[in-house]
């Protein structure tokens, strides 16, 4: 309990970094906020030239992929930017007293920031291009329980991944290559909705692949945004579990060694 | 007299390791049942004192001694291995001059940063910012970033936030030969207005001229142990002593030979 009392305590800190962190990444770039965009928009144009004209997937393709593509940037800037968050600050952590778990949560507030503006982009690309369901509708709701997850998904694996790099030197590289199949292993890039049925494909499949919780909360992002549609009960589900189980694992491991963290780094 | 500080039979060990450990190799090991074994070096044994609010405290002993491990136990960057410690009030501890700042920012800013880290709210950072810039004197090169500040310009502005940060602790390692003979002078003088207005202060410093000027009772720490505390003059004579005979004999045993004391930790 005390944790969280030190970390509200510490609020003005947590700002203060915040800040730091978007001032340095745009400071020195006259176009300022353009870039949070220039990369999504990069991505998203490249990928529907080639998905439009070598798959011969149809005009809706970029709804589909930005709908994923933006929830999932920031689960992977949130977890590379929370891994090194303790052993960048290094000088810090060493000699001066402050709840640790401001440096990670201070790279998810700076990435909630980027994440606003390039909503901005999603809004864009669904007017322009077409898309199967009727977005404006209730369904949209569901966007409130479907942020939260997302978040809670960052803060635990934040959480676990910076009390790890601190001790494990090559936790870093794990992560580097597990991002590598988790963009595949999730529906970033394609639909996963309805791919689990029909011959030679065994009924465990489907649940063992939204046993990753990325893969559900970014299927349920697709149903709400882009099919207009509620999110499907096993895909949310095991995405909540998944959650819940992420976040309690890392601010377990994050606190049993948050007081020793000065010992280990360089 | 209430106790600010106290410490029962502490004892802070630090594992011996030249780089941090690979996390796919230790979770083989632990899954093999072999686990790594780790040296260990212990930087204080069984050390315990008490002191009452107000006292002023200083730390001597040679390097590596564990007096700078003894500070940051007190300020709380790391935890003790075995022991009681109990910390009572306000702790505003310096372990190193300019720690806490961050080189991109701003003198301002970083004022703003170390004042909160040190424990005030932004408001109370905001009502003192003009005396702390009075008192740092550092004219326009507050509004550049620290990145630019020499040495001594940055001891400056550290030693001004911690003047008026009011804490009940104060904890200073080695931080008082910095700057130029003006600034030491205007340091020493405020650290004699906070000892009259009854802050406890703890601090480690090589020379005997401020352990004297500041301290009525000295700790003498040697490798690792508390071997005299009492009042300032006797404790430093005899360290004196003991520094002498230390000093003969090795010239003695080992005309030739120069000093090799490297032991870590301190």
């Amino acid at each position: 309990m005390q944790t969280f009392t030190d970390a509200y305590r510490f609020r003005h800190v947590l700002l203060a970094l915040t800040s730091k962190q978007l001032k340095a990444q745009y400071r020195s770039m006259s176009l300022g906020f353009f870039w949070a965009l220039l990369n999504p928009l990069v991505m998203i144009t490249v990928l529907s030239v080639v998905f439009i004209w070598f798959f011969g997937q149809g005009a809706e393709h970029p709804a589909r992929v930005v709908v994923a593509l933006i929830p999932y940037n920031f689960f992977t800037y949130c977890l590379t930017g929370c891994a090194t968050s303790i052993t960048n600050n290094s000088s810090l952590v060493k000699k001066v007293w402050f709840p640790r778990q401001i440096l990670p949560l201070s790279i998810i507030v700076t990435n909630i920031v980027h994440l606003g503006i390039q909503s901005v982009l999603v809004v864009a690309v669904l007017v322009a291009f077409p898309t199967p369901g009727h977005i404006l509708g209730l369904q949209l709701l569901w966007l409130v329980p479907l942020l939260a997850l997302l978040l809670g998904l960052c803060v635990g694996i934040g959480l676990l991944s910076a009390a790890l790099t601190v001790v494990f030197r090559d936790t870093q590289y794990i992560i580097q290559s597990t991002l590598t199949v988790l963009f595949w292993m999730s529906p970033v890039l394609y639909d996963s909705g309805g791919r689990f049925a029909g011959p030679g494909r065994p009924g465990w499949v489907e649940p063992l692949y939204y046993l990753n919780p990325l893969a559900g909360l970014l299927d349920s992002f697709r149903r709400v945004l882009f099919w207009g549609a509620s999110p499907t009960p096993l895909a949310l589900g095991l995405a909540t579990l998944g959650t819940l189980a992420f976040g309690a694992l890392g601010i377990r491991v994050f606190f049993r060694h948050e007081p020793d963290f000065a010992d280990y780094v360089k | 007299m209430t106790l600010a500080i106290r410490l029962r039979d502490v004892s802070k060990s630090f594992r011996l390791r030249h780089r941090s450990p690979f996390l796919a190799r230790e979770l083989l090991r632990a899954v093999m049942q072999r686990p790594t074994r780790v040296e260990v070096f212990w930087a204080l044994r069984h050390v315990s004192f008490e002191i009452r609010a107000g006292e002023a405290v200083g730390v001597i002993g040679h390097n590596g001694a564990g007096k700078s491990t003894l500070l940051s136990l007190v300020a709380r960057t790391a935890r003790p291995t075995e022991g009681e410690l109990e910390v009572n009030g306000r702790v505003a501890a310096m372990l190193e001059l300019g720690a806490g700042f961050h080189p991109d920012l701003t003198g301002y800013e970083n004022i703003f940063l170390n004042g909160m880290l040190l424990g005030l709210s932004r408001r109370e950072v905001a009502a003192r910012l003009e005396s702390i810039a009075a008192y740092a004197d550092l004219g326009e090169f507050l509004d550049t970033p620290i990145h630019t500040y020499s040495t001594g310009m940055r001891a400056r502005l550290g030693f001004a936030v911690v003047a008026h940060v009011d804490p009940d602790i104060i904890i200073l390692d080695e931080v008082l030969g910095v700057g130029d003979a003006a600034f030491q002078d205007k340091c020493r003088a405020t650290l004699t207005r906070f000892r009259a207005a009854g802050t406890t202060m703890f601090l480690v410093s090589h020379q005997p001229s401020n352990v004297r000027a500041l301290c009525e009772r000295v700790l003498w720490l040697d490798q690792g142990r508390l071997v005299a505390d009492g009042p300032t003059e006797d404790v430093l004579a005899r360290y004196r002593e003991a520094s002498q005979q230390l000093a003969t004999r090795t010239a003695a045993a080992r005309p030739a030979a120069g000093q090799s004391g490297t032991t870590p930790g301190s």
